[in-house]
């Protein structure tokens, strides 16, 4: 299902939006559910919610195949979610279970599927380019026709790491799609006083190709996504797409954000991204989207996930030493 | 056996493990047209190509990050950082990714990844351009660090660390690249996680590893003079570190000395010292000494350096202190 | 840290080494002027009270009451003079200065606080071989006892097995540990010899029991007039009152003689300087009171040393005869039995009853020879056989 292409034929655009609506909802309410089991203490550590953004991770993995591969960052399950990682072994991962596709050892800052090409969510800000770079590489030089995304926040452009990463790609030409979920926050002040310059402006820099696009549109999200892969895959290097979006919820949940203004907070339901994808909907000709029916459905999806996540066990502490090499000597 | 310097045994095992299997890539700080800034990777761009031995800017925190996506996307890159000094830039890379990616994931993936760099003095480099890190890597779960001491350890644990799945930082001594050694013909690798006994004794074990190994060896020839058998170890790999071999030599003895040119505070011979106190606590029949650099920055000047580099008169007065 | 200087554990003797800090009678903080007591020191031969030599206020005890320590090593910080008075020497002696360097390194196996210092490999051995650590001598710094030195003893002839008969075991006394050390010591290092007589001390009785009838002092016994006696015979060879020393031979006072006295804490061996100056009566009432001392714990320094002959007497029990081992600090003592009834021939072979104690010399053959022992000795049992003179008190001009 994932590797489909959107086609550009659309027809059946309805359809097809209908499914980006789906899988917006998946993430939505995965993450809801998390902020509600959060609160009640039974999920442990702590967690970073991409509400609000979920048209990012849904748009830009309709551009993306099974082969292609992403490094994400702390705010990370819409891009595993959206990559296809089982809602059992995300939530069982995020409950601290054995069960968990990482055997409870990352949690929600570092939910993983290799299997899927999702290389992790990453505690550490700007992390992920390079993972994606490296991951750019292996393609280019092993011949596979795959691309790989490094999602990243506005916040993390102050570091240090994405110059060094935008200069390698641009140099030695690679499949590297960079992702910026433009929220305009990093962590508890706008990014407007943490940054001295625009992602446009680097990326030129860089000679690197930047798009913007409304990271609220999953629509929009998709279709510039799929274009600027289509490029990279074709071989012409790396390319920028700047998704501008919003966070709903704080830094990371509990957070109260006394600092955010009324006024914006009330503005973020005006472009809720299934909002916009229902507009978008009506704008084909569809008025009867039945968005509650769905909406239950993704919830029975997810409740079951939930359900066989609670029944997993505690990871073993042994077989955890046995991982830390992978001829599984503990030192 | 045939006669090879240093340098030129890490060259022909980059070579080797190319040759043998083609996810094998090198990145790093010229290490393409220029041949390396030791010279470690001459003549492999031309073997290998452009898109197995990849010229880098200076961007070592990038380069290395790299190598840990790559690694886990199928190739197994090899890393040059020109100076240890310089690993500090790619702390990231190794301690919060390369390191945890095998554990953190589950054991879904291994980063199968090495990170060469030269450590050392005695070259005049000064204070950025000679320092001993390795005890910072070998604290970290997830890494491996090795240090060969000659030219035959320089390949064979060259070979193993690039075949290893799991990320391993090979450290070379700088001043003993132009060191000449036999080796194996065809050369043979060696295993990561096993010390080699370059000398036996029965009077005192003396650990050591990279250029120290040497320094223990001339040590020894005078202590031999002596009437004193002293058992030289040659730890080879740092991390894992090959625990029962220096357990079964400080049986033989029943004194242990350990030396290395890294500074002796909280360095590798600390965790040495504390283990073999610890598993070894019965053997001992004298105190247990290190020598190793003093707690001070590598100076510039040649006396002061000398001053610092831990030498032979100081390996006799631990292994006397320790015959006491 | 705390300021101040140190109070060193004095020497109190010749040969002290080491001191027992019995008790201390100030704490930190005590204020203490010259003469107040500071703290009471136990040696081998006496418990002295080591007074305050200026005015201060005690800091800090570095030495817990029951401990023994070196002589010279700090038991206390105070704000009085540092040791000598001297500020360099109060520097070095505050200097922090590893503790382990101020115990002789010579010392076997066995430190200050009792612990045995060894290496782990040596304590194995020993683990294994059913060695007492505590009876090896330690060659390493500080006396640390290593393999080689436990392996010296196993490879010695083995100890008779025991059978495992159920004993008990206390910890010796600070005096009885002291005591056995001296008299290893004297049994490994002097070569002893012996003389033996038998004095006739029949007159002796009478006199001694003419001079008790009309006596309100100390009893005169028997063994006032031995100590008279042996005075009387220093005087008569004076160049008996010298002592072995790895420096010489050591001339040592004429007049003093040493007491054997057993105590409660253990065997002590005060001395009687002028022994050699007092008549009976004299001789009587002073070493009655360096016996009451000794029982009590009150000897001072000025009641030890300085004699090369001691005398030991076991006349209240049965025994005949003593042979006693030479205190390592002299050269010479007498031992001296019960006396008892015998018939000796008289000029014309007749039995006569006779009243004899028997005497036994132990001399250390590197200062004397046989025959100068045995005038000694004779010299003592003619002194004895003519007990008038020892009523007098001596002339000081025949000395």
């Amino acid at each position: 299902m994932r590797d489909r292409e959107l086609t550009e034929r659309r027809l059946d655009e309805a359809a097809e939006i209908t499914a980006l609506l789906r899988d917006l909802l998946i993430v939505r309410r995965a993450e809801e559910r998390l902020s509600a089991m959060f609160a009640d203490g039974e999920v442990p550590g702590f967690i970073h919610l991409s509400i609000g953004q979920e048209a990012v991770s849904v748009g830009v993995m309709r551009a993306l195949r099974v082969e292609d591969t992403l490094a994400s960052t702390h705010r990370g399950h819409g891009h595993a979610i959206a990559k296809g990682m089982p809602l059992e072994g995300f939530f069982s991962e995020l409950l601290a279970k054995n069960e968990g596709l990482c055997r409870g050892r990352g949690g929600s800052m570092h939910v993983a599927d290799m299997s899927v090409g999702m290389l992790g969510a990453n505690g550490i800000v700007g992390a992920g380019l390079s993972i994606a770079l490296g991951s750019a590489l292996a393609h280019k030089t092993l011949g596979r026709n795959a691309v790989a995304v490094a999602f990243f926040g506005d916040g993390a452009l102050a570091e240090g790491l994405v110059h060094e990463c935008m200069n390698l790609a641009a140099l030695w030409k690679l499949p590297l799609l960079f992702v910026c979920e433009n929220n305009g926050w990093g962590e508890f002040r706008p990014t407007s006083q943490q940054l001295a310059f625009a992602l446009g402006d680097l990326a030129s820099a860089y000679r690197i190709p930047h798009r913007i696009v409304d990271g609220n549109d999953v629509v929009a999200v998709a279709e510039a996504a799929e274009a600027v892969v289509r490029s990279i895959r074709k071989g012409e290097g790396p390319a920028v797409l700047e998704c501008m979006t919003v966070r709903v919820r704080g830094h990371f949940e509990g957070d109260a954000q006394k600092y955010r203004d009324q006024a914006e907070l009330d503005a973020m339901t005006e472009r809720d991204p299934i909002r916009v994808v229902c507009e978008r909907l009506a704008a084909c000709g569809v008025n009867d989207t039945d968005l509650d029916g769905l909406t239950r459905e993704v919830d029975a999806v997810i409740e079951a996930a939930v359900a066989a996540a609670r029944r997993g066990t505690d990871p073993d502490p042994v077989a955890a030493r046995h991982d830390v090499y992978t001829d599984g000597a503990a030192a | 056996m045939t006669e090879i310097r240093y340098l030129k045994a890490v060259n022909t095992a980059l070579s080797d493990a190319m040759d043998a299997d083609p996810s094998v890539v090198l990145m790093g700080e010229d290490v393409g047209e220029a041949g390396g800034p030791f010279g470690a990777s001459r003549g492999l761009l031309e073997r290998f190509g452009p898109s197995r031995v990849l010229d880098g800017p200076i961007s070592e925190a990038a380069l290395a990050g790299a190598a840990v996506g790559a690694a886990m996307s199928g190739l197994r890159p090899v890393v040059e950082i020109m100076f240890m000094d310089f690993t500090t830039l790619v702390m990231d890379a190794m301690v919060n990714q390369a390191a945890k990616v095998r554990f953190m994931f589950g054991g879904q993936t291994s980063v199968p990844m090495v990170l060469r760099t030269p450590h050392g003095g005695g070259l005049g480099a000064g204070p950025q351009h000679s320092q001993c890190l390795e005890a910072w890597f070998a604290h970290v779960p997830g890494l491996k660090v090795v240090c060969p001491s000659d030219p035959a350890s320089a390949y064979g644990l060259l070979r193993a660390a690039i075949a290893d799945p799991d990320p391993v930082v090979f450290v070379e001594n700088k001043a003993l690249y132009a060191m000449k050694g036999e080796i194996a013909d065809p050369p043979a690798p060696f295993a990561i996680g096993r010390a080699a006994i370059r000398r036996s004794g029965t009077d005192v074990t003396i650990v050591a590893y990279g250029a120290a190994v040497h320094t223990a060896g001339t040590a020894a020839d005078r202590l031999a003079e002596r009437g004193v058998s002293a058992e030289v170890v040659d730890l080879l790999s740092l991390q894992p570190w090959d625990e029962a071999t220096v357990l079964a030599s400080l049986s033989r003895t029943h004194r242990l000395v350990i030396v290395h040119e890294a500074v002796e505070a909280f360095g590798v011979g600390a965790e040495i010292a504390a283990r073999m106190a610890q598993v070894g606590f019965d053997e001992l029949d004298g105190p247990i000494m290190r020598v190793g650099a003093p707690f001070m920055p590598v100076p510039f000047s040649k006396g002061l350096e000398a001053a610092y580099m831990p030498s032979v008169d100081a390996v006799l007065q631990a292994v006397d202190k320790t015959l006491e | 840290m705390s300021g101040g200087n140190p109070l060193l554990m004095p020497k109190l003797g010749l040969t002290m080494t080491e001191g027992l800090l019995a008790e201390w009678r100030v704490s930190p903080g005590t204020t203490v002027r010259p003469g107040d007591v500071l703290f009471v020191v136990e040696t081998e031969k006496i418990a002295t009270e080591i007074e305050a030599t200026a005015e201060g206020r005690i800091e800090t005890l570095l030495v817990e009451s029951g401990k023994t320590v070196p002589v010279g090593s700090p038991v206390a910080l105070w704000t009085g003079p540092p040791p000598g008075g001297d500020a360099t020497e109060s520097a070095a002696a505050t200097a922090p200065e590893p503790a382990p360097d101020v115990v002789p390194e010579s010392r076997a196996a066995g430190r200050p606080d009792g612990r045995t210092v060894a290496t782990p490999l040596a304590r194995r051995i020993a683990r294994q071989s059913g060695i007492d650590l505590s009876t090896v001598r330690g060659s390493g710094p500080r006396g640390r006892i290593k393999a080689a030195d436990v392996e010296a003893v196993q490879t010695s002839p083995a100890p008779a097995v025991r059978a495992s008969v159920p004993t008990s075991v206390r910890q010796p006394t600070n005096v009885e540990r002291i005591v056995a050390d001296r008299l290893s010591l004297s049994k490994r290092t002097i070569p002893h010899f012996y003389v033996l007589a038998d004095a006739d001390v029949t007159e002796l009785e009478h006199v001694r029991a003419e001079l008790n009838a009309d006596r309100t002092g100390t009893r005169i016994t028997v063994n006032h007039f031995i100590i008279a006696a042996t005075a009387a015979a220093l005087r008569a060879y004076p160049d008996f009152a010298c002592r072995w020393t790895d420096a010489g031979i050591e001339s040592l006072p004429v007049g003093a003689v040493g007491i054997a006295v057993d105590t409660p804490r253990g065997l002590m061996v005060p001395v009687l300087a002028d022994a050699g100056a007092r008549g009976i009566e004299s001789i009587a009432d002073a070493a009655g009171d360096l016996v009451t001392r000794a029982r009590e714990g009150r000897l001072t320094p000025d009641h030890m040393g300085g004699a090369a002959v001691s005398i030991s007497n076991v006349g209240m029990t049965g025994a005949s005869m003593l042979v006693p081992i030479v205190d390592p600090d002299q050269s010479a003592i007498l031992g001296a039995g019960a006396i008892r009834s015998v018939f000796r021939p008289d000029a014309e072979g007749r039995p006569v009853l006779r009243r004899e104690v028997g005497l036994v010399l132990s001399c250390d053959h590197r200062v004397f020879d046989g025959m100068r022992a045995a005038r000694f000795l004779d010299a003592v049992v003619s002194a004895l056989n003519h007990p008038v003179r020892s009523i007098r008190t001596p002339d000081p001009g025949r000395g």
